[in-house]
């Protein structure tokens, strides 16, 4: 199947400045060499702690942020600039879901205006079809037809989350970055969105990139997923590989603390996880090099690879 | 038993702010009398002749107040105080408005596209305000004034426009700065909206709140501003009616303490007008920075 | 720390030539030179001429402009046309008498704004906080110069409780009434100018009483059974008090600019009144050598300020 996205090597650095004439002194390094490649209808999952730069590969995507250095190829057309990315109006197919859905969405616009937006943009539409799109848009994430007219401050977290979808799915993209869509919603509202998000992608075979820092949402979500951490991936594998066989310290790490809640198994969990994290720190040499950083990836099978030290 | 401020969360800012001047009885009085005052200074001055205002009579100068039909007397050149006065506070709040126009203008501008950009556009734009501020304004102001040749009030607001937007665009840059880095902006960049659409479709909007009271607060100093300079004579030029012209007859002794009807009631009345107004604006910041508070 | 304070006066310096360069400028637009007035009917205009290429008038502006300069560093400001003699002695006499007014202005307002910030935040929306924040709005909001006309009104002439105008008696003698009359000529003027400037220090040391007011330091002391009285004056107090220091800075600013009105009214003679009389006049020395003062003097309180608040508030400090 042809890739819808691929990423060769993706730097992004943002340089420290000090000193009395401002000079560069050094960069932090968001994203660290990062390689993915994403098929269509298909989920990517990037998880990692904050600061392990995946919000930063989301919106290198998306186009908000700049890369540094790499390659990132949209069905196999090079869209690391930005010219580039405006003739083929890369947004109408690569869209982006926020996790704030507070500050996501206009709070002086109308539902209705705001999902228009990239409708306007990107699309030539008569007014009556934009009317009707609008309508089925917002349909589809099971709100009503007077949402339209209301502000997004007349709703609670979970249905700005959708109206946030419903924007981004307006111009049936190919490709949505939801960039820890449910992080900031009640444990109850969560399941909601993400069953609506799936259903959206079983109806217009959308493929996601689903950024998060929690294993347990994702479990639900991805086909495959990657483990993120200083920069790089630390593993990535299908849903089996990562749950069942984790390779490298941090996912063993990041397993052991998906919080269980099981009041009789209470004792044995937490000696279960200060046991984990003992052998983090101690075996850090088995995935880490002498800078912290991870080491690259090395292939394990046809789906799994494990940042491991090799042979170079 | 007071009605409390915390609005419905449908309240538009509009709806907020006039339920607060309700609720604030101060507040609802100098807003009625400050609006009475004004109204009263625009209608009158659409009766009374400029010209024939200000031609002199020497046969009545100096007049007490009351005699020959002019409350106010008269002043130095036997002109009716009265009429002057509504005169001149109509061209003050005239220039003041125009002022205050010039510099949100100047101002918003310079401080959304600072804010928005942010990086090296955002430093650059800033050490240039940076040194702007460190000029003497209102020297420099008055030495221009004296260096233009052909001075008419269109000049002056100009003139006062160039330096005064500063502050604003300092205050706007800030807020733009962090309303720029909010989501929706990434959002409308994202469903492809241009930069420009965004700044002033979506950024602006976000920021009007502030912008109001800006400019309301802005009114009152820019006016304050007008009347001293013309108070010193680098603002209107003699022949022009202004509160500026009547306080500084002031400065001679003699009117200052013989003659005060010429001088009092027009300080007596800028500074009802801008505290006034100062007052009203006051009133709206709080509520608008209550309503921020509430999401 | 130091490493900011270099870097501030190393931007100062390019600061400090643009505004020459604006000055200068300025200068060259306004009409008239030093020796036009001179002509009288025993000086031709052939000679004004030669002294005008004497003194450089016809050299292209860059060259006139390093003359400038250099004249400038070496304290010559040029003479004075009004008044017939060097601009930098006259700015030298006149900028004693304003130094010594902003200096009280500066003490008076602290004098008066900190005692009632203390209460304004101490005793928040009490009748005595409403009070003062009513006196520091209506302060604000006030034209400056209707302010001191009034006073100058109402406690010169219908009071006579000051003298209203020049900085001393025509009769004082030397030694102790001379000092006297001085101040008794400053305390008017310095009062009202204290009033005005007391408003953004009583604001901002009430809200920080407020602030600190609420904070956990407090309550740990109120749990640890601190008398209430201590807990105001050693704790909270002392943490308030010191950021207002650099308020110290930005006034200089401001009483620059304000000593233009109070001058005038006040007929003070200082260095706001010299710059009027000299726009009056046309002087361009001076009223250049001025506005290059007062810009650089700017700068300075801006700088000034920026260090002191970076040392007395750590919160603040730059690295």
């Amino acid at each position: 199947m042809e890739k819808l996205l691929t990423i060769k090597d993706l730097k992004v650095y943002y340089p420290i400045r000090s000193g009395i004439l401002n000079k560069v002194t050094g960069h932090i390094k968001a994203v660290d060499g990062v390689d993915l490649s994403i098929e269509p209808g298909k989920t990517y999952g990037i998880i990692g702690e904050s600061g392990s730069g995946k919000s930063t590969i989301g919106k290198t995507i998306a186009g908000l942020e700049k890369a540094t250095s790499g390659q990132i190829k949209y069905q196999g057309v090079d869209v690391l600039h930005s010219r580039a990315r405006k003739k083929i109006n890369y947004n109408k197919d690569v869209q982006m879901i926020f996790q704030d859905s507070l500050s996501s969405l206009n709070p002086k616009k109308k539902i209705k205006d705001i999902i228009a937006q990239p409708l306007k943009n990107f699309e030539r539409l008569s007014e009556l079809e934009l009317k009707k799109r609008i309508k089925d848009i917002i349909e589809v994430v099971g709100l009503d037809e007077d949402s339209l007219h209301k502000y997004p401050h007349q709703f609670s977290g979970g249905q700005r989350q959708r109206i946030d979808i419903a924007r981004a799915i307006a111009t049936r993209p190919k490709l949505i970055i939801a960039d820890e869509p449910v992080s900031a919603l009640d444990l109850s509202v969560q399941a909601q969105v993400l069953n609506y998000l799936k259903k959206i992608q079983q109806e217009y075979q959308v493929a996601y990139l689903f950024i998060s820092h929690d294993l347990g949402v994702v479990y639900h979500m991805c086909d495959t997923l990657a483990i993120m951490h200083r920069g790089r991936f630390v593993e990535v594998g299908e849903r089996e590989d990562i749950y069942q066989d984790p390779q490298h310290i941090y996912t063993k790490r990041l397993l052991a603390a998906i919080p269980q809640v099981d009041i009789a198994k209470r004792q044995e969990n937490k000696s279960r996880r200060q046991q984990i994290e003992e052998e983090f720190l101690k075996n850090m040499a088995s995935g880490y090099d002498e800078n912290g950083r991870p080491y690259p990836l090395k292939r394990l099978s046809a789906t799994h690879l494990v940042a491991k030290k090799g042979d170079e | 038993m007071e009605k409390n401020m915390v609005a419905q969360k449908d309240d538009s800012a509009f709806q907020m702010v006039k339920r607060e001047f309700l609720r604030d009885k101060w507040a609802l009085t100098c807003l009625v009398l400050l609006s009475i005052v004004l109204l009263t200074i625009f209608v009158w001055s659409l009766f009374l002749d400029q010209d024939k205002v200000m031609t002199v009579d020497i046969l009545r100068q100096y007049e007490r107040p009351g005699v020959d039909g002019m409350l106010l007397g008269a002043d130095q050149g036997g002109r009716d105080v009265l009429a002057m006065l509504i005169l001149g506070a109509k061209n003050s709040i005239m220039i003041g408005l125009a002022v205050t126009v010039l510099m949100l203008v100047i101002g918003i501008l310079f401080g959304v596209i600072a804010g928005y950009y942010g990086g090296i556009v955002d430093n650059l734009m800033m050490r240039f305000l940076d040194f702007m501020m460190t000029l003497p304004m209102l020297l420099l102001v008055i030495v221009i004034v004296s260096i233009i040749p052909h001075y008419t009030m269109m000049t002056f607001v100009l003139v006062m426009g160039a330096f005064y937007w500063v502050s604003t665009a300092r205050l706007i840059r800030s807020k733009a700065l962090s309303e720029a880095r909010k989501d929706y902006i990434s959002a409308a960049k994202t469903s492809g909206t241009s930069d420009l659409r965004i700044i002033f479709g979506e950024l602006i909007p976000n920021l009007s709140s502030i912008i109001v009271v800006e400019a309301i607060l802005s009114l009152t100093a820019n006016i304050g501003i007008e009347v001293g300079l013309t108070f010193l004579g680098f603002g209107l030029p003699d022949s022009v009616p202004s509160l500026g012209t009547l306080i500084s007859y002031a400065q001679d002794p003699d009117v200052l303490t013989a003659k005060f009807w010429v001088w009092l009631p027009a300080s007596l009345l800028i500074l009802f007008i801008c505290v006034g107004i100062s007052y009203v604006g006051n009133v709206v910041r709080r509520t608008l920075d209550a309503r921020q508070r509430l999401g | 720390m130091a490493k900011t304070i270099i870097r501030r006066l190393l931007i100062m310096i390019p600061e400090l030539v643009i505004l020459s360069i604006l000055v200068f400028m300025l200068a060259k637009l306004m009409p008239g030179d030093p020796f036009t007035g001179l002509l009288t009917p025993q000086t031709s205009a052939e000679q004004i001429h030669q002294l005008k290429v004497q003194a450089g008038l016809y050299d292209p502006w860059y060259v006139q402009y390093w003359h400038w300069i250099v004249r400038m560093f070496h304290g010559d400001l040029g003479m004075s046309y009004q008044f017939k003699s060097p601009v930098a002695s006259l700015i030298a006499e006149r900028a004693t008498n304003t130094l010594w007014l902003s200096l009280l202005t500066v003490i008076l307002s602290y004098a008066i704004a900190i005692p009632l910030g203390v209460v304004a935040g101490r005793y928040e929306n009490s009748k005595k906080d409403k009070l003062i924040q009513f006196y520091s709005f209506v302060v604000y909001a006030i034209p400056a110069f209707v302010f001191y006309l009034l006073g100058v009104y109402i406690f010169g002439y219908k009071l006579h409780w000051f003298p209203t105008s020049g900085s001393v008696s025509v009769n004082a003698e030397e030694g102790m009434s001379y000092l006297f009359s001085r101040i008794d000529h400053m305390i008017l003027p310095a009062v009202l100018m204290a009033l005005l400037s007391t408003t953004s220090i009583i604001q901002y040391l009430r809200s920080e009483i407020i602030d600190n007011t609420n904070q956990d330091f407090v309550k740990t002391a109120r749990a640890k059974g601190v008398s209430e009285r201590s807990v105001f004056w050693k704790h909270i107090l002392r943490n308030s008090l010191l950021p207002i220091a650099a308020f110290f800075g930005y006034s200089i600013t401001g009483l620059l600019g304000g000593s233009i009105f109070v001058e005038t009214i006040f007929g003070y003679p200082g260095m706001g009144l010299l710059f009027m009389d000299s726009i009056g006049s046309r002087d361009y020395s001076v009223i250049t050598a001025l506005v290059m003062l007062y810009g650089a003097l700017n700068l300075l309180g801006t700088l000034l300020s920026d260090i002191v608040l970076s040392i007395v508030d750590p919160r603040v400090r730059i690295e």
